[in-house]
């Protein structure tokens, strides 16, 4: 029993600086990231897809689309699905993720960032961000844990809703009704981005 | 002397973080070992395994949610509901939203914006007593004085500009919910979009504090309301568009985003 508690008291001691590093760490690579972000959306002159694609390429580093589809799904779905199965919705969410995100920049372009301080919430850190519009203010929270080899998002909160946690609904509901084919169909259709019918889902 | 400091202390951290990782490393490697059988399922998918440990701490966050699926006894009318509203939207709100932004400069929308915010400081005022905290309350008071006078009636917020007084939004829903009074089953109200048994109730006191509920004509009252709604989604166009997008089932999403919105207001 001794050993152990010196061992948790070592761990202590250690693990809290450690910790202000990591959080200090995962502040600067988000900045950095949206920093580059805005400079491209500011930039009026660039081709839009050619701008678009810049902005994923930036981002996708710090965006684990792996881990966020397979937490959209979760352990009650996810293991049961096969190999392709799972690749192929990983792909259509990462998709939808991605064209999600480029579509909401281009309402809030002139937007400013404000940064909070990171916060250790358990093992992941959070870090707060402001998006000042123009009669209002968007929290956004982005959500980092550490895969093993780097910080990276496994979620993001706006105004308090978070996009996996509402995402992991709608796929409850899909999923206890009908099949993974009905929500790989779904994810299809609407991956490009199209308008959902708001009646269509009525059940 | 102070530079020096820092580097006084790294020595012992240094030690015991090697000592420490070697501890650990004795640690991670059993923690390992136990959890391979449960996890044989998921090996395919993720075959690193640290990750695969720290992915099942992330599902814990959520899981707790979808495990008890949300009450929802009117959820067949609380579909037709968000058809309807979304209609109403995109066939009448919206196009007079776009005619009249076309016409009346953006400057001058926030100002009114401002104007029906200022009116509402009985309801915010009220609710932060309520909730007591007289700080934000206070701050509330202070913020309609200012504006009211030197910001023109409220068309411009000088409170928030040079006295750095930001407004403390509270209804009398987040009240209830302040004191512990659960949201109820989720109604999506006609016109006025999602809302839960808690919130519609909180209607009612905040109808009461709202003066425009004092206008004398009825349809006076209706016009006012009206062009309050057209200003504020004439700032917002697009906004909706985008979030239906990310929907895959509308009203599964809205209903969803509306809760998770609210406790965190209630929260906060």
């Amino acid at each position: 029993m001794r050993h152990l508690f010196f061992c948790i008291l070592l761990s202590l001691l250690c693990i809290a600086p450690a910790a202000a590093d990591d959080q200090t760490e995962v502040s600067k690579l988000l900045q950095e990231k949206i920093d580059a972000v805005v400079v491209l959306l500011q930039d009026k002159a660039i081709d839009k897809n050619d701008r678009n694609a810049q902005i994923i390429n930036i981002v996708s580093p710090i965006f684990n689309y792996q881990t966020m589809a397979k937490l959209s799904l979760g352990k009650k779905y996810w293991p049961e699905l096969s190999a392709e199965k799972q690749t192929e919705f990983s792909n259509l969410f990462a998709q939808r993720i991605q064209e999600s995100y480029l579509e909401k920049l281009d309402i809030y372009t002139d937007e400013k960032v404000v940064y909070g301080q990171p916060q250790a919430v358990g093992k992941q850190i959070h870090m707060p961000t402001t998006l000042v519009a123009k009669d209002s203010k968007i929290e956004i929270l982005y959500k980092f844990y550490h895969s093993g080899s780097n910080w990276e998002i496994y979620d993001v909160e706006i105004g308090g809703v978070s996009v996996i946690q509402t995402y992991r609904s709608q796929f409850d509901g899909v999923l206890s009704e009908g099949t993974i084919d009905d929500l790989l169909a779904k994810l299809k259709t609407q991956g490009a981005f199209q308008i959902p019918e708001s009646g269509e889902a009525g059940g | 002397m102070r530079s020096q400091t820092p580097r006084i202390s790294f020595k012992p951290t240094l030690v015991l973080a090697v000592s420490l990782a070697i501890l650990l490393s004795g640690c991670s490697a059993h923690q390992a070992k136990n959890q391979k059988p449960d996890d044989s399922t998921l090996q395919q998918a993720a075959p690193a395994a640290p990750e695969l440990e720290s992915e099942f701490e992330l599902e814990e966050e959520f899981a707790e949610a979808t495990e008890q699926p949300p009450l929802d006894p009117l959820s067949g009318y609380n579909r037709l509901m968000t058809h309807f509203n979304d209609k109403v939207y995109f066939w009448v709100l919206k196009p007079v939203a776009q005619g009249y932004r076309a016409v009346v400069p953006e400057g001058a929308r926030l100002a009114v914006g401002r104007f029906f915010n200022n009116l509402l400081m009985p309801v915010r005022f009220t609710n932060n007593l309520l909730q007591l905290k007289p700080k934000q309350a206070g701050t509330e008071l202070a913020r309609f004085a200012l504006n009211s006078t030197i910001g023109v009636l409220g068309f411009a917020d000088p409170a928030a500009k040079h006295f750095d007084l930001q407004p403390y939004p509270e209804d009398f829903g987040q009240t209830l919910g302040h004191y512990g009074v659960g949201s109820g089953f989720h109604i999506v109200l006609p016109l006025l979009g999602p809302s839960n048994l808690r919130d519609t109730i909180g209607l009612i006191p905040d109808h009461f504090l709202d003066p425009i509920t004092y206008v004398d004509d009825f349809e006076t009252r209706l016009a006012l309301r009206s062009y309050k709604q057209v200003n504020y989604t004439s700032l917002h166009v697009g906004e909706y568009e985008s979030l239906k997008k990310d929907a895959v089932d509308l009203y599964t999403f809205l209903r969803d985003g509306y809760e998770q919105r609210r406790e965190k207001l209630i929260e906060e």
